[in-house]
């Protein structure tokens, strides 16, 4: 999953960063609402974290933009000021949800994933489909009962699929929401990360989960439970 | 404390005569009185000085005219024949009018019709005047001394004439006067106070007029003083428009600076909140920071409710709640999605509240916010007007408050004993609340859950 964080105080904005990416989220910054409006149109994203209150351009005004330019992915927008007025202000102008400074780690890493997950369609922080368990704060996967060990970018891919479980996932968005901008990207080590899910998800190739579709990518075909 | 309230206050400090209208009217009545009392005095006192002294000119007259008639007897007595006399009182029993003459003894030597019981007046001496009011027999009496020498050259005479008169037409006359006096000085009275009170209220009016606008402006009905006074008030409504606005500014900037300083802590509490879940700090430092910031937190938190309370007192506008309260429910909806929360919005889409809209937006967005928190999948909304209240109701069919809800509302007050999750908003939605003069009330509602009334006064 990809983040963006779009946050003025350089101590917070590291906070922020750092624990998205400790859960496992590839994460954007910006400084100032000027890059943060450029890169919520360019980048791809899986959610959006905007602090209102930003020098350059608000952060009610990203939202109208990034929302006017069709971008869906969900938004949570930090406000300073408990003002309902804003927070409204906010949600109108197309955030989710809100989440009032100052805030624990496990607020935000609730908020932001309780949001990834609605645009799958999930309302529970665990996502069972077939004889699978993947609880998305624990980073735990059980099959059939018993617990399977994930790399971190093993356990992404598969979070990422199964979150759009039923939708068919290009190699190339899964680099994209997989890396920063910043990072090394190699699209074949997608095949890689597939290819080991597959062995340890289904070594005996019995559920298959995981549908390869030829030119186009990938799909999680077993049914959500 | 607004401008009325303290001149109200300053007021209430002065027990006696507080009102210009009546410090006026009884000082000018008590002139007045005064004034018209002596006055009719005097003139009582000229009218019955004058009708005396033409009492006493008619009876000198009379005295003349007895003189003029008077003869000497064969036997040297003096003696008045009646017939020549011109006033025919004289001449007729119990006319009230009657003559004597005594001599030098102070004998009777002579009367008219009737015989006289009253004391013989003193011996006067010759040319000498006396006038008396005889109280006894109610009647006026001129007596005059003289020395009668006839014509047949005997030793002088000295006799007293006297004329008596019943004082029945001096005292109707009188009467007469002092009741038309009297009369015509009480309905003058009477007039003038009537013209006084005219006087008064016309003149007092701009400062009542002043009282009412002050009470406008206090309860944020308009920004400052706007009507045209007289000169002598011109430099006051000034001052107090100065003033005015000089608290609004005031108001606005504790408001600012406060809402500028919460701000800009926030941020940095956050970062200190981020910093005590860091999993290498040990449990009991994660634990007293997290209790510190928390402190910290509900101290910025109760400061920036009350400076939004006192600033809520300025110039507001009548606010339609229905969409506003709809804004925050289509909000609350997409925040909730996965819970599935319905809202029912059962408010007249005319329904005002004069209150700012910041206000508002905090009061229904706490409350609605637990109710979608702690509720199940209903809210329901709804107001009705009783007798000068306007009642408000939030509803939702959750668990309902627990024993005691009243605590909820108390621990805003002491901002560090609260512990986060409880009642969070409520103690600022009952500062809110109170900062209008209105009140909460907390209770079970028909759908099962928590009912939050608030009840506000109605301008």
């Amino acid at each position: 999953m990809r983040a963006l964080v779009i946050e003025d105080d350089p101590d917070l904005r590291e906070q922020v960063t750092k624990f998205l990416s400790d859960d496992g989220f590839a994460v954007d910054v910006a400084a100032d609402g000027d890059n943060g409006v450029y890169m919520a149109e360019e980048y791809p994203a899986d959610i959006a974290i905007i602090d209102l209150g930003l020098p350059g351009l608000p952060g009610i005004d990203i939202i109208r933009q990034v929302r006017k330019s069709g971008r869906k992915y969900p938004i949570l927008i930090l406000t300073a000021r408990d003002g309902w007025q804003t927070k409204v202000e906010g949600l109108e102008a197309g955030a989710d949800d809100y989440l009032v400074k100052p805030f624990h780690r496990e607020e935000l890493i609730a908020r932001v994933r309780a949001l990834v997950r609605r645009v799958g369609g999930w309302t529970q922080a665990t996502l069972n489909s077939g004889p699978y368990i993947v609880n998305t704060s624990a980073k735990s996967v059980m099959v059939d009962g018993k617990p399977v060990e994930l790399t971190s970018y093993e356990f992404r891919v598969l979070e990422y699929l199964l979150t759009h479980a039923g939708k068919v996932i290009s190699k190339s968005e899964l680099t994209e929401h997989l890396y920063t901008e910043d990072e090394e990207r190699d699209s074949n080590v997608i095949e890689v990360f597939i290819r080991r899910l597959r062995s340890k998800l289904d070594s005996d190739s019995q559920y298959n989960p995981i549908t390869t579709l030829r030119g186009s990518g990938y799909r999680w075909d077993l049914p959500r439970a | 404390m607004g401008p009325a309230a303290r001149l109200k206050a300053r007021a209430a400090r002065r027990p006696h005569l507080t009102s210009l209208r009546a410090r006026l009217l009884i000082s000018t009545a008590v002139v007045l009185l005064a004034f018209v009392g002596l006055g009719g005095l005097a003139l009582e006192k000229a009218f019955e000085s004058a009708l005396l002294q033409a009492q006493q000119d008619k009876l000198e007259g009379l005295i003349y005219a007895l003189l003029g008639a008077a003869s000497t007897t064969p036997d040297g007595d003096l003696t008045i024949a009646l017939d020549t006399i011109p006033d025919r009182r004289l001449r007729e029993p119990m006319s009230g009018l009657q003559a004597a003459l005594f001599n030098e003894l102070g004998i009777m030597v002579w009367s008219s019709a009737q015989p006289l019981d009253m004391p013989p007046p003193p011996l006067l001496n010759v040319g000498q005047w006396n006038f008396q009011r005889l109280e006894s027999s109610n009647a006026f009496r001129l007596s005059f001394g003289l020395r009668w020498i006839d014509s047949e050259r005997r030793e002088p005479r000295l006799y007293t004439v006297s004329v008596i008169d019943d004082t029945r037409s001096f005292d109707r006359q009188l009467a007469i006067f002092r009741h038309t006096l009297w009369i015509w000085l009480g309905g003058t009275v009477v007039a003038l106070i009537a013209i006084l009170l005219l006087i008064l209220r016309w003149s007092l009016a701009p400062l009542k007029q002043l009282g009412r606008e002050l009470h406008r402006v206090e309860s944020g009905l308009q920004l400052e003083i706007e009507g045209s006074y007289p000169d002598e008030l011109k430099p006051l409504t000034r001052d107090l428009n100065a003033m005015i606005v000089s608290e609004h500014n005031q108001q606005t900037r504790y408001r600012n600076a406060l809402g500028d300083l919460a701000h800009s802590l926030k941020t940095p509490l956050a970062v200190l909140r981020g910093i005590s879940s860091e999993p290498q700090m040990p449990l009991a430092q994660q634990n007293q920071l997290d209790e510190q910031v928390r402190r910290m937190q509900h101290i910025v938190d109760h400061q920036l409710r009350r400076a939004a309370a006192a600033g809520s007192r300025t110039l507001t506008e009548p606010i339609l709640l229905k969409p506003l309260i709809d804004k925050l429910t289509s909000a609350l909806t997409k925040v909730y999605t996965s819970r599935g929360v319905g809202f029912y919005n059962r408010l007249d889409p005319e329904l005002k509240l004069r209150a700012d809209t910041g206000d508002l937006y905090e009061l229904f967005g706490n409350l609605l916010d637990n109710a979608a928190k702690y509720g199940d999948e209903h809210i329901r909304i709804s107001a009705h007007s009783e007798k000068n209240v306007l009642r408000i109701d939030v509803d939702d069919d959750g668990p309902g408050f627990p024993e005691e809800p009243e605590k909820l509302l108390e621990r805003g007050a002491r901002a560090d004993t609260r512990k986060p999750g409880q009642g969070i908003g409520l103690a600022a939605v009952h500062e809110i609340v109170k900062a209008y003069g209105g009140h909460l009330e907390l209770g079970r509602s028909p759908l099962g859950g928590a009912r939050v009334s608030i009840v506000m006064p109605v301008r």
